[in-house]
């Protein structure tokens, strides 16, 4: 007798399809391990790009002060200058 | 030529902007330095403006000592300002690239220490011009030739001492959208340093003239 071949109604999958390795599908991403790494990896990305921006701001921040500063300082020596030009020219 | 410097903020005006949208929106990031490199493409302008300024201070400064020039009292003085100002822009941007991408703010190499180094000389230069003795202009010019010969050292210092500060080359090398953003900013930041030094070298010259008003003005009373 031939054990191996089972009636039709034993073989088939409860769902009624037949389990053959070519009708299952592999579900990509859903393997707990990956998912963990990829998250991790994600959170390391988002720490460096925030941590980038500060860096930016800080840098921009920096020249941006330093030439309003730069600027304003010219002008108060300007005011200065004229407010010196007006004593001498009234004495 | 009085409005010069005033059209040159114009320009300078019109085009931060354009510089500024270029690079964070239209310039890819780079691959090894991520988000960072961003601070590149105002850091090196300035650090080029930086011994560009030394340089013309050096040489105003020499002017100075050898003809008495006074106009060239004025441009050492204003430039001499532009180099502590663009140079504290450098050593404080390059220190915050440094802390984001080498894991560290200073590494004390030799482009480093030498930028430094000319900074801390021009500080000195304008505190001997202001608050030196009579004469001191003398010193101060020496002081101002000595900060000029320390530009070549700074930019040959990555090709003579070993440095983790990237290669004169670099620029050569960058993508054409890099190059292009870098040139942009440099286009921005060198016409604001032009009108600003300018501006500050005018009021050098005004101020000289006063002072020599307020001088005759007192000789004519003490003589009345």
């Amino acid at each position: 007798m031939d054990i191996t071949a089972l009636p039709e109604s034993e073989s088939a999958a409860p769902g009624g399809e037949a389990e053959s390795p070519e009708n299952v599908k592999k579900v990509e991403g859903r393997d707990p391990e990956t998912v963990r790494l990829k998250r991790a990896y994600e959170s390391e990305v988002e720490a460096k790009v925030a941590s980038d921006h500060q860096h930016i701001v800080w840098a921009y921040g920096v020249i941006w002060v330093l030439f309003v500063g730069y600027g304003m300082l010219l002008w108060r020596r300007a005011n200065a200058q004229r407010a010196d030009l007006e004593r001498l020219q009234k004495r | 030529m009085k409005y010069v410097p005033y059209v040159l903020l114009a320009i300078a005006a019109l085009l931060f902007p354009y510089a500024v949208s270029q690079v964070f929106l239209h310039t890819p990031i780079e691959a090894e330095m991520g988000t960072a490199q961003k601070i590149f493409y105002f850091h090196v302008p300035l650090a080029w403006t930086t011994m560009v300024f030394g340089v013309v201070c050096g040489i105003a400064a020499g002017i100075q000592l050898r003809i008495r020039s006074e106009r060239a009292e004025a441009i050492a003085v204003a430039a001499g300002e532009m180099v502590v100002l663009c140079g504290a822009g450098v050593l404080i941007t390059g220190p915050i690239w440094g802390d984001a991408t080498w894991g560290t703010p200073w590494t004390g190499d030799a482009r480093q220490t030498s930028t430094a180094l000319l900074w801390l000389v021009f500080v000195a230069y304008l505190l001997v011009r202001r608050y030196g003795p009579a004469n001191s202009d003398r010193l101060a010019a020496a002081l101002a030739i000595f900060g000029a010969v320390d530009v070549p050292i700074i930019y040959y210092a990555v090709k003579i001492w070993k440095t983790i500060h990237p290669q004169t080359t670099v620029v050569g090398s960058l993508p054409g959208s890099m190059w292009a953003t870098l040139w942009l900013c440099v286009a921005a930041i060198l016409p604001t340093c032009i009108a600003l030094v300018w501006i500050r070298a005018d009021q050098e010259r005004s101020a000289m003239a006063l002072d020599r008003a307020w001088i005759e003005r007192d000789a004519a009373a003490a003589t009345a």
